[in-house]
């Protein structure tokens, strides 16, 4: 009987076109989306070659620090451009920056003037360029002080005027040798979209749960009206049918990975069969969701449907998908939602995979997504058990 | 009337998608909240930094730390290294500067300390590095030239303090029409998918054979039906913009009673129009009421993903943004971003919105075509 039942409710799943839409085509759609619209937030959030200005006017071109420093940032063959300069008059300059061409511009007089259009990064890394090059003047002048107070032979002071102008632009323009940095490689924020994914679509596993379970229910089809005055065991048809909807729903998730790995080209790491078997975790707890809502609520089938999309996409919300600053400001300011929250527990679970070293925090995950399931299917099964009916 | 009240029996039915849409405007909304600066005069950025210093807080330590502190926003919430790790990866910190033991000791005495840095590597993350290294530097050069503490400091705290003076031309406060622009272009999600979700569903709803033969057999003229039909959804529309509307003064209170605030709620309005013409259009394609919930998802979810509505814009890679362009929501989006930046209201500065309605206008003609043209195919394969 078993085996009967499995393989009828495998054959109405695999034809029901709407179910196999939410499991199979939606995630792929919807990885689509992010695959073009992330594609380039990373480069775009890196510092860039930023257009700016300069008066040219007879301080500019007898300043020889500014002159230099800003002929070096703005070298086009150079690896450590930092602007694209315009050097054009005052009248110019305000053209420039009224039409956005560019972000401020200098302006030369006793003291460094910058002009610029609105507040904003860009703006800021100029001035501090800008303030900079004041402070490279400070440092001359104090070691000329120095200089003029310890030496005693003031002949050579012309040559040493050269050599410590030199030796003052060679070391601004140097790597800063003290500082290590020790980032992570991981730092690809993206990821998160792709974990939400998968988080999704192990919960719209729940809508193929709750699809197989009013199969088996009386009040909710006449096909559960049939076998519920059959003469088989209640808990054979429920496994049976429930098991055929976690086969389907794990070849969905296949699709998926497999859509994303070779198309969309996203790497999953090196710890692919912790991925593998979080999701498997994941779309069991998705069914238990499905099973759970079908068991408990009383509603016809569309409202089931509705509360299972209605709280999936809540979760994937709350844990990131339609912007990561979400996932983040939830875990800090209401971390109970996002412990009892199974998309985050699978997003969460996949993040400390990715980013961690340790396991500690996968494990976590693992184990409350499985927590979370057998919470649901035990009661389901109460709620499941001696149901009978006078009349339906 | 009874055919409104039909609509509205139905609309009751609804209640749950549209509630959703909202809580995620408003979780949306209520991210970009903070206190808002006036933009008249120059507010360099400031990175979020977080220094863990293992060294005396005392001398060229300290002098450093101050130096930070008056540069940046020092995070001290953060307790554990997991806290740091995360709030680094989901870009709430920008920069950890790590200060070793004995920091102080081995600068002074050219020995070189190395401060072990994380970062995130993006603007902010460059520009925290670019005034550390710059302390440094500075600092390294005075440690050569004067052999004294004090003295370095002084030298130091004098060349640090050299500002540069600022004018900013804007007067606009770009910080909240920021927030007020973020909100809107969200708003493309709730409304297009609240549009398309309701009306499909009303439409549907009329359109099953029993009730539409039924209709058809009554004495009810069908130039009256079709108006109240119509005029059900359009009033369904209205509010529902109305509500999101008064949500947005809520939210952001007098700033919205500007001519800033009026254009971002007359591109709503005109966005609102187009989305309920779509919403027709796949109300007259549909005969299955389950497609409804996938239909809405991809094309709300897609729009608003491809257009601008989740991701900023300027994030956008150019492939997107050009096929972006057969989208309605594109032209929303585009003239809310332009909103923004606008200075002076005077027909130059509002050409670009002006274009982006007329663009609007033409997608809301050309789609109520394509729903008259499909609507008289079936009728007429229906005959």
């Amino acid at each position: 009987m078993f085996f009967h039942n499995f393989k009828y409710a495998l054959k109405k799943l695999i034809r029901n076109r709407m179910l196999l839409f939410w499991t199979f085509a939606f995630p792929i759609i919807l990885g689509t989306f992010f695959s073009m619209a992330f594609s380039d937030i990373e480069n775009s959030e890196k510092l860039h070659v930023i257009d700016i200005a300069i008066v040219e006017n007879d301080v500019f071109e007898n300043n020889l620090l500014y002159k230099e420093t800003f002929l070096a940032l703005g070298d086009k063959n150079s690896d450590e451009q930092l602007f694209s300069i315009q050097y054009v008059d005052l009248a110019q300059a305000e053209e420039l920056l009224s039409k956005d061409e560019i972000v401020g511009y200098l302006f030369l007089d006793k003291t460094p003037q910058i002009v610029i259009g609105a507040n904003g990064i860009n703006e800021t890394i100029f001035k501090y360029v800008v303030e900079q090059i004041g402070q490279m003047e400070d440092v001359f002048q104090a070691s000329l002080e120095n200089k003029l107070r310890d030496s005693k032979d003031l002949t050579s002071l012309d040559s040493w005027y050269v050599e410590l102008y030199q030796q003052t632009m060679e070391y601004f323009n140097k790597e800063q040798a003290m500082i290590q940095d020790i980032s992570s490689t991981h730092l690809n924020y993206t990821m998160i979209e792709y974990y939400t994914l998968i988080a999704m679509t192990c919960l719209y596993g729940g809508i193929l749960g709750m699809n197989v379970i009013n199969q088996c229910l009386a009040n909710m089809s006449s096909n559960g009206k049939r076998t519920s005055i059959s003469p088989s065991s209640k808990w054979k048809l429920i496994f049976s049918s429930a098991l055929a909807g976690y086969i389907v729903q794990v070849f969905g998730l296949l699709l998926l990975f497999l859509y994303t790995i070779f198309v969309l080209q996203v790497d999953y790491g090196s710890h692919f069969f912790l991925v593998v078997l979080l999701s498997l975790i994941g779309s069991f707890a998705g069914l238990s969701l499905g099973v759970f809502i079908a068991s408990l609520f009383p509603s016809n089938e569309n409202t089931k449907f509705g509360i299972i999309i209605s709280v999936t996409m809540l979760g994937c919300f709350f844990s990131g998908m339609m912007g990561i600053t979400m996932k983040y400001v939830v875990d800090q300011s209401f971390p109970l939602v996002n412990y009892l929250n199974p998309a985050n527990m699978i997003t969460d679970g996949l993040y400390a995979l990715y980013y961690y070293n340790t396991l500690d925090r996968f494990c976590f995950n693992l184990v409350s997504l499985f927590l979370f399931s057998f919470v649901l299917i035990l009661i389901s099964i109460f709620s499941l058990r001696r149901q009978k009916y006078d009349s339906i | 009337m009874i055919v409104f009240r039909t609509f509205l029996k139905i609309l009751k039915s609804c209640k749950a998608p549209i509630i959703l849409y909202t809580v995620l405007l408003v979780f949306f909304a209520g991210f970009n909240m903070e206190s808002n600066d006036s933009t008249s005069n120059f507010t360099a950025e400031k990175p979020d930094l977080l220094i863990v210093n293992h060294d005396e807080s005392f001398g060229f330590t300290q002098h450093l730390i101050d130096y930070l502190e008056e540069n940046t926003n020092v995070v001290t919430t953060l307790d554990n290294e997991d806290q740091i790790n995360d709030a680094l990866f989901y870009r709430n910190l920008n920069y950890v500067i790590y200060i070793p033991e004995h920091f102080r000791e081995d600068f002074l005495n050219h020995k070189n300390p190395q401060i072990q840095v994380k970062s995130t590597g993006d603007y902010m993350g460059s520009l925290t590095e670019m005034m550390l290294s710059q302390y440094l530097r500075l600092a390294d050069i005075y440690n050569t030239i004067f052999e004294d503490e004090d003295e370095m400091l002084e030298h130091l705290s004098k060349s640090l303090s050299n500002k540069t003076k600022v004018e900013v031309t804007s007067k606009l406060d770009t910080n909240q029409l920021s927030r007020i622009a973020t909100y809107y272009n969200f708003l493309n999600y709730c409304i297009l998918a609240g549009c398309v979700y309701v009306v499909c569903l009303i439409l549907f709803s009329f359109k099953k054979d029993t009730i539409r033969k039924r209709t058809i057999v009554s004495s009810m003229n069908y130039k009256s039906y079709n108006r109240q039909l119509l005029f059900s959804n359009s009033l369904f529309v209205f509010v529902l913009w109305l509500f999101y509307v008064l949500l947005s003064f809520l939210l952001f209170g007098t700033s919205m009673v500007t001519l800033h605030g009026m254009f971002y709620i007359l591109n709503s309005l005109v966005f609102s129009i187009c989305a309920l013409a779509i919403a027709f259009l796949i109300g007259n394609l549909i005969y299955n009421r389950e497609v409804i919930n996938g239909i809405v998802n991809v094309i709300a979810l897609g729009s608003s993903f491809l257009c601008g509505a989740f991701v900023p814009i300027d994030f956008l890679p150019d492939f997107v943004l050009k096929i972006a362009h057969v989208l309605p929501s594109y032209w929303y989006i585009q003239t809310n971003e332009s909103v923004k930046l606008i200075e002076e209201f005077d027909f130059l500065h509002l050409k670009p919105v002006y274009f982006n309605w007329l663009m609007l206008l033409i997608f809301f003609l050309l789609i109520i075509m394509i729903t008259n043209v499909i609507s008289n195919r079936m009728r007429k394969k229906e005959n």
